[in-house]
């Protein structure tokens, strides 16, 4: 699905910072993935692993991703709740309506080169 | 063993490598995009909705009715996605409006960058320049067109009758990312098992800020929320 096209968007970024700091490999890349965000990790992880052996640069990139809370607020009493799936109901209220906030990041955070 | 100059340092931590932090977001460029495309949709005086669903929702038959029902009084615009073909284009034109047709060849969404060709694609075409209302129909797919912002002011998921009623479940961030839900071919619900007000509860669980509506382009039912809904998006009576 577009997990694919996503990875080729980092691949591009990838050139790009590594023309940027003159480097020629990646060690690592670290992305943030929420559990809001719409992407399946395992896809992205599994078109990152074969897009990325088709370059030089990052012919053995590790790829490391890390998947935070999403925080759900109650729409009862408005106690935020930290959680990777939605809560069935509020703790404080038995209210089981939430809104959502955060947790939709696809962000690279971090890329080691050399 | 470090594979630049042979060292003893493991290959993650040769001692010539550098940490780069970015922290941007890998939709960054899209989202630049659908920006850039807000402000041209608006320049055009029109207000944008993007249409997702599932393929075979209805989405080109409410168009088409929603043409017939108020084209004469409000500049509708359209912009059909779809993987390949372009009879939806056709089909909107024999209604008049003006249409374009982007064809993603394989993809299975729309982003902003293909919006943008199509803005300048639609300003070509006769009244195409100046718009009351734009609708961006998405290639069809629950999942993927839920992740690009396309520069649209609003976001509409439909489900259809015969699809069931799990759909908000199952497909969270079509839900999550929209402003209006809306049941579509509601002349149906006499042959298929759609518990219309579960599945608006099951949504507005999700998204619980959702306008929810439910309408058949065919028979007419519900069509009047429906035009309200756009009338006041528009800031337009017709």
């Amino acid at each position: 699905m577009h997990e694919m096209s996503l990875v080729q968007g980092l691949l591009t970024q990838l050139k790009e910072l590594a023309h940027e700091h003159n480097r020629t490999k990646v060690i690592s890349v670290c992305m943030e993935i929420g559990p809001l965000s719409g992407v399946v990790i395992d896809s992205f992880q599994f078109g990152f692993d074969i897009l990325s052996k088709e370059e030089a640069l990052t012919k053995k990139a590790k790829l490391i991703i890390e998947s935070p809370p999403a925080l759900y607020r109650c729409f009862g009493c408005g106690l935020e709740i930290e959680a990777v799936q939605r809560p069935d109901c509020c703790v404080n209220c038995s209210e089981t309506l939430f809104s959502p906030q955060g947790g939709d990041g696809l962000i690279l955070r971090q890329v080691e080169m050399e | 063993m470090c594979d630049a100059c042979g060292c003893d340092l493991k290959p993650e931590h040769t001692h010539d490598s550098k940490v780069i932090e970015v922290h941007q977001s890998l939709l960054a460029a899209n989202t630049a995009m659908a920006k850039k495309n807000r402000v041209h949709i608006e320049k055009m005086g029109a207000v944008a909705i993007n249409m997702i669903s599932s393929p075979g929702s209805g989405k080109t038959t409410l168009l088409e009715k929603t043409i017939e029902a108020i084209g004469d009084t409000l500049r509708i615009g359209v912009i059909e996605g779809d993987i390949e073909t372009d009879r939806d284009a056709q089909r909107i034109r024999a209604k008049g409006v003006p249409v374009i047709q982007l064809t993603t060849g394989g993809a299975c969404h729309l982003d902003a960058a293909q919006i943008h060709k199509g803005l300048h694609l639609l300003e070509k075409e006769e009244g195409g320049a100046e718009l009351d209302v734009l609708f961006i129909e998405n290639v069809g797919n629950l999942v993927c067109p839920a992740t690009f912002d396309l520069g649209e002011h609003h976001r509409i998921v439909f489900v259809s009758v015969p699809e069931g009623p799990d759909k908000p479940a199952k497909y969270p961030k079509a839900f999550h990312s929209s402003q209006v839900f809306i049941i579509t071919k509601t002349d149906l619900l006499p042959y298929f098992d759609f518990p219309v007000e579960e599945a608006k509860a099951e949504a507005l669980q999700l998204n619980p800020n959702l306008l929810v509506m439910d309408l058949s382009a065919t028979s007419g039912e519900g069509f009047e929320q429906w035009l309200d809904y756009l009338k006041e998006v528009c800031g337009k009576s017709f």
